[in-house]
């Protein structure tokens, strides 16, 4: 055997728990990198994997006047790739007794010839039977309804049954689970029994050679002037986000999380690596001078260390290279059943695992390079000279330290703890960037928690019943008469409209909400402007989600305002931060005077009397029963309670991974502490063997590197938290900005609950980071640390 | 007279500190001829170590110039240096200094593949023989620590005998020794001085005398008495 490699391979062997420590560094941050490489070689290509066979409509176009369509002839236009009539309306179906939510339900003309947005049969029936529905597969999140049941559903102001033939799976539609809606699935003969509604009113279409939305724009304008020319006017253009999956916003924030942690806890991987390979090549000056004497030159001895580093990279990539390919697997697949779409990725591609194993062998030598260079570039003389450790500067005690009343053992552990001042000074910042990202994730949880908090706050009503059909303000009140528990009643309207632009809206443009100025039931946060005042301008407030859509506006700008064909000048006076689709906001008198003179209302808003939760959903409960024997036709009705659930579910997936990536990277800190405590007294056995000479009791030696070890972990906590308010801001920018739009800001939190942990989590690691190397220091015999070196 | 191996120029060596400059060694030149078996003697502080690293190039004179075998060691690169060592001087410490990690045997082979001058297939046999030479053939698989103190330091003389090195230089080879184990080794020195190495010993003994062939003395960083 190589005897190079041989002393490589015996130095492992000197200090196995050394050893350990260095590989489960290396595992941990091979594990944590590996994780991410792979769950995100997963999610990315399956979940785009999963959309794209579902072939994606790039435009919906919609006319009452598609009967005049030759589909056949549309289709060989040399834009069109494919067209196809698909109907839709939004109801609602009933999931549990008197709890409604929204139904999408599709008609389909072919189920066996799918052309575009294509369903996946799953269970039951592939193709419903005449009259009845299949419904998605993430529903069944949502509601306990199963094939063979026939739930009711309210179509306009009818109520009707219908039985679910079979379970189908779409994987292009937002998760039903998230956002509590039911899709649903029917031919087109059946969509029109079911639903009484005119068939035919919905164009579907893939078109050729587009590659962005621009294209499609582009192309949708020659399209539109095409049918409007043969007498189909076009009533709306919708464009889907291009080649994106609705949630991709949440699979891009998880895989940014997951990158970001997983190279910080293999940047933290990565310092204990090379803290560990100092120590290694401190305890080894001396034999790196003899290895020079008898003829070693600098690359041979160099050559040695790498073959330690391969040796460990090479165990660490054994154990780390399985987990990472486990783990990753297991977190895409978690991430796939919350984002409801398939793993289809069955087998990890060799490529995959080559680099995974390149990184457990290199990564450690590239990290360790100019420890390994430094270490060995060491002289002969200085190297046999080297007694290790010693006093210096830093470690003198001030004067007025002198005089202070902390004990003796105190003072000694912090002139201690200042003698390899560079050793202290990586801990500390790796401690403190653990328990700065660790509360970092406990802040950003208190924003969005503050953040749905202030959804309560600004959306001051209880339950919101919201009609697709208009009706008069006394027909709107007269089912509530008798409902109990209701403290105001106030009526709102509002429809879809646009702000006109030079472009097509890139989705259904935006919802208009006309309610009274000076309303109390909604108090929304401005982020730029105010909200509206009683003056004579047409004054608007747009969420950030419409100003993003329509290309930011100056505050202060005249926009005109479109709905069903009417036009309004209006001004833009603020922009509000919410959590939800784009909205514009109206005075009501503003709003009647020009698209609503009979002053009709779409919008209920009870405020109830008694608001927990238990009396909110019985008030929606009572709600419901009382709009059962009405014509209403219901959009849905919605509890500001059952609202918050919906954002918290978006949004908890993203808390959870946060803080659980966060505590891995504390972890990975205290390790890194653990082997710096480590270092310090395995370089100060000789030290240990004096002091016990001397009469030092194996308490008092352990109390003083147990001491060390909290002040070090004291100085992190105190750093880190400090570290953490510019990153926790950071981080509400960054979480905000992609959850949102572009211009918002999740306001910076700071989180008690976190502070508590984060203080008692990160002493506790650092307790057992100094006590257990401590606690190794006093078994070494007087003799034997006396004749250490 | 016997073609000098080993010769000393005008060599001086400071230290700087801030307070001050401090000589270790003043112009001392000196001549060692091919086979000469030589003890450095002198006080603690006398500059016998700094001697010894000017004549292994493991330290640089300030002043003048150090030449073994007509080459100026002063002129090689650090990595040259560790294999011009190697190969040609042989080192012996107070403390042994074999690698704890490797057997007896192995910390040979380590120094022959260090400087490879000794063809593979002859190093297992260089082995054998070398720590035949020293005594201690039977313990050549075993670790350094489970060895006596003489038997390390036969160990470390048979190291630094293992690339054949013309010079031997040894740091108080028998500081660290009882006074039997002491005379065992010393008579190794002197084997090997008659079997033609160079053999530079720097020791505390008093009663050198009689074991070796030139004495030379330090004080203060100064030759003092050399003495035949």
């Amino acid at each position: 055997m190589n005897m190079k490699l041989k002393k490589a391979f015996s130095d492992l062997l000197i200090s196995p728990k050394r050893t350990l420590l260095v590989v489960f560094a290396l595992v941990l941050g091979i594990w944590g990198v590996g994780t991410v490489y792979v769950s995100n070689f997963i999610m990315t290509n399956d979940l785009n994997a999963n959309y794209q066979s579902t072939i994606p409509s790039q435009l919906i176009l919609h006319s009452d006047r598609f009967e005049k369509l030759d589909l056949k002839q549309f289709n060989n236009l040399p834009e069109v790739e494919t067209a196809e009539l698909r109907d839709f309306t939004l109801q609602r179906v009933e999931i549990y007794p008197n709890v409604w939510i929204p139904l999408f339900l599709y008609g389909v003309d072919n189920f066996d010839d799918m052309k575009q947005a294509r369903i996946f049969y799953e269970t039951g029936k592939k193709i419903p039977d005449s009259g009845t529905i299949l419904m998605e597969r993430d529903c069944k999140g949502v509601t306990s309804i199963d094939t063979g049941d026939s739930p009711r559903v309210r179509i306009g102001s009818k109520i009707t049954q219908v039985t679910v033939s079979g379970i189908c799976f779409d994987p292009a539609q937002a998760p039903a689970t998230q956002d509590a809606f039911v899709y649903a699935y029917t031919d087109k003969k059946s969509f029109s029994q079911i639903t009484g509604l005119p068939s035919n009113r919905r164009m579907i279409i893939r078109l050729n050679n587009v590659y962005s939305s621009d294209d499609v724009k582009r192309v949708s304008y020659g399209l539109v002037k095409k049918l409007n020319a043969q007498g189909i006017v076009i009533s709306s253009v919708e464009i889907p986000l291009f080649n994106e999956h609705p949630h991709q916003w949440q699979l891009n924030t998880l895989i940014f999380l997951i990158g970001t942690i997983g190279l910080l806890a293999f940047i933290m991987g990565a310092v204990l690596v090379s803290q560990l390979m100092r120590s290694i090549m401190a305890s080894q000056v001396r034999q790196i001078g003899i290895l020079k004497a008898i003829g070693g030159s600098q690359f041979q001895i160099f050559q040695i260390y790498i073959a330690m580093l391969l040796l460990m990279g090479f165990i660490a990539g054994i154990i780390a290279v399985p987990l990472s390919v486990i783990s990753g697997s297991a977190f895409s697949q978690f991430v796939a059943t919350k984002l409801n779409f398939n793993i289809l990725t069955t087998t990890i591609p060799l490529s995959v695992y080559a680099i995974l194993i390149a990184a457990s062998l290199f990564l450690p030598v590239v990290l360790s390079l100019s420890i390994l260079i430094k270490g060995t570039a060491i002289s002969v003389k200085q190297a046999l000279s080297d007694y290790g450790i010693s006093q210096n500067a830093n470690s003198r005690e001030s004067k007025a330290f002198k005089k202070s009343h902390f004990s003796n053992t105190f003072r000694l552990a912090a002139r201690n703890s200042m003698r390899n001042s560079g050793r202290l000074a990586v801990t500390i910042l790796a401690m403190a960037l653990g328990v700065a990202i660790f509360s970092t994730g406990f802040n950003v949880r208190q924003s969005l928690y503050n953040l749905l908090s202030d959804v309560k706050n600004e959306m001051r009503y209880d339950v919101q019943v919201v009609l697709s059909k208009q009706v008069s303000r006394e027909e709107a009140l007269l089912p509530f008469k008798s409902l109990e528990n209701v403290k105001l009643v106030q009526m709102w309207n509002g429809g879809r409209g646009e702000i006109q632009s030079k472009l097509l809206s890139t989705n259904k443009g935006a919802g208009i909400v006309a309610l009274p100025t000076n309303t109390d039931l909604l108090k929304m946060k401005m982020i730029q402007g105010s909200w509206l005042a009683m003056s004579s301008d047409n004054e608007i407030v747009m969420n950030q989600q419409a100003w993003d859509i329509y290309k930011q506006p100056a505050l202060g700008s005249e926009v005109i305002l479109t709905i069903e064909n009417q036009n309004i000048k209006t001004r833009l006076v603020g922009i509000s931060e919410q959590f939800e689709k784009a909205k514009v906001y109206m005075d009501i008198d503003k709003y009647d005077a020009v698209f609503n003179p009979n002053h009709l209302v779409n919008n209920i808003l009870f405020v109830a009397k008694t608001n927990d939760y238990e009396n909110v959903i019985a008030m929606k409960k009572n709600i419901e029963k009382a709009i059962v024997s009405t014509d209403f036709q219901v959009l849905y009705v919605m509890s500001q309670a059952e609202r918050v659930k919906i954002i918290y579910d978006h949004l908890n997936i993203i808390l959870m991974t946060i803080v659980f990536l966060s505590f891995l990277v504390l972890m990975v800190s205290a390790i890194g502490m653990a082997s710096a405590t480590g270092i310090n007294i395995m370089e100060r056995t000789r030290e240990i063997g004096v002091m016990r000479a001397i009469g030092a009791t194996p308490q008092k030696i352990y109390s003083l590197f147990v001491m060390e070890g909290m002040i070090t972990s004291i100085l992190s906590i105190g750093l880190g938290l400090i570290l953490s308010v510019p990153l926790s801001k950071l981080a509400a920018i960054f979480f905000g900005n992609l959850m949102l739009g572009k211009e918002a800001v999740l306001q910076y939190a700071f989180s008690p609950l976190g502070f508590v942990i984060t203080v008692v989590v990160t002493i506790l690691f650092g307790w057992l980071a100094s006590q257990i190397p401590a606690k190794s220091a006093i078994l070494v015999p007087t003799h034997k640390a006396l004749s250490y070196e | 007279m016997n073609q000098p191996i080993l010769s000393l120029q005008g060599v001086s060596k400071e230290y700087q500190s801030k307070e001050r400059t401090f000589a270790a060694l003043k112009n001392v030149s000196l001549t060692v001829e091919k086979g000469e078996y030589l003890a450095i003697t002198g006080k603690s502080g006398s500059g016998k170590s700094t001697l010894l690293n000017m004549i292994t190039g493991i330290d640089h004179p300030t002043s003048g110039k150090v030449l073994v075998d007509g080459l100026t060691i002063g002129e090689l690169s650090e990595s040259k240096l560790a294999k011009w060592r190697g190969q040609h001087i042989g080192i012996v410490f107070q403390f042994f200094q074999l690698i704890p990690t490797l057997t007896i045997s192995e910390n040979l082979l380590l120094a022959m593949e260090f400087v490879d001058v000794i063809p593979a297939a002859n190093r297992a046999n260089r082995v054998t023989e070398l720590l035949t030479r020293v005594g201690i053939a039977e313990q050549a698989n075993k670790m350094p620590s489970t060895l006596s103190g003489g038997e390390q330091q036969r160990a470390a003389i048979a190291r630094a005998l293992a690339n054949n090195p013309e010079i031997i230089v040894a740091d108080e080879p028998t500081g660290n020794l009882d006074s039997k184990t002491a005379d065992s080794i010393n008579a190794i020195f002197s084997n090997l001085a008659q079997s033609g190495k160079t053999v530079i010993v720097v020791t505390h003994e008093k009663n050198t005398d009689l074991k070796y062939r030139r004495i030379v003395n330090l004080k203060d960083g100064e030759i003092e008495i050399p003495t035949t």
